[in-house]
């Protein structure tokens, strides 16, 4: 089994997947598909030898290689909501400083 | 004197414009709070799904009570995620890990129901990856928590 050729069909449908649903995270979307992939590359080692040695099933290999991709959303999505809870930390933050400045002049 | 005046004067409206621009970019950014509810909900289900999921190399109808209850409280988690609002994250990544289209949660208790019984490799395998979504989702809410929490060390160091 050619694992390398798995890999990047696996990261030509993530990327379609996510140009297609996921639409506000293309800028990134590429280089977090490639650090995903980086670290997702022992479970797929996995997932193939047990194919290879039939403990598991072409269907149930399938399904696990789709969970991933489902994770790589998870992923995503639990990324945009973080970088949006700091933002918005950070421009509270602002508005503290702001109303702390005004506050002073009076 | 009156030229101090006026430069407080104008630095005051600078800073307020400056403050109502900030305000109002910051609608844009809202999060729902934090939520005990959600977290324990969170917490249960995964714990509940775990456990259900270890079950999945013996027959699916001899579970199916478990299960209808397990999918029902999903589903009803899912209703109450919806209905917060500013909680579009924490409400797709629901839909996406209870959806039995998906590969997650939900898709595979329909698997499981398909074949009725599962292979013991396959079960740890998937188990690995629906615990891990359901860490992400469980960590998230968390998160918002750290948040609440050093806003509140502020307010009390404060007062």
């Amino acid at each position: 089994m050619d694992f390398e050729k798995i890999l990047k069909e696996l990261k030509e449908s993530l990327i379609r997947l996510l140009n297609e649903k996921y639409k506000g995270f293309k800028n990134e979307s590429k280089k977090d598909i490639e650090d995903f992939l980086e670290s997702s590359k022992e479970k797929l080692e996995k997932w193939s030898k047990l194919l290879l040695n039939g403990d598991i099933t072409p269907g149930e290999f399938e399904w696990l290689l789709k969970s991933q991709k489902d994770l790589l959303a998870l992923k995503m999505l639990q990324k945009a909501g973080l970088s949006k809870i700091s933002l918005g930390h950070m421009k509270n933050n602002i508005i503290e400083l702001i109303v702390n400045v005004v506050k002073g002049f009076l | 004197m009156n030229f101090y005046l006026s430069v407080k004067k104008i630095k005051l409206t600078i800073l307020a414009v400056f403050t109502l621009l900030v305000l109002f970019s910051c609608e844009a950014l809202k999060t729902a709070p934090y939520d005990q509810y959600s977290y324990q909900k969170s917490i249960d289900i995964k714990i509940d799904s775990s456990r259900l999921m270890d079950e999945a190399t013996t027959s699916y109808s001899s579970h199916s009570e478990e299960i209808d209850k397990l999918l029902i409280d999903m589903e009803k988690m899912v209703e109450y995620e919806k209905n917060k609002p500013n909680n579009e994250i924490t409400y797709a990544m629901w839909k996406l890990i209870s959806d039995e289209n998906k590969n997650l949660l939900g898709g595979f208790f329909k698997r499981w129901e398909e074949k009725e019984t599962l292979s013991q490799a396959f079960v740890i395998e998937a188990k690995s990856q629906v615990m891990e979504a359901m860490d992400m989702l469980i960590q998230y809410e968390g998160k918002k928590d750290k948040d609440a929490m050093s806003k509140l060390l502020q307010i009390i160091n404060n007062q």
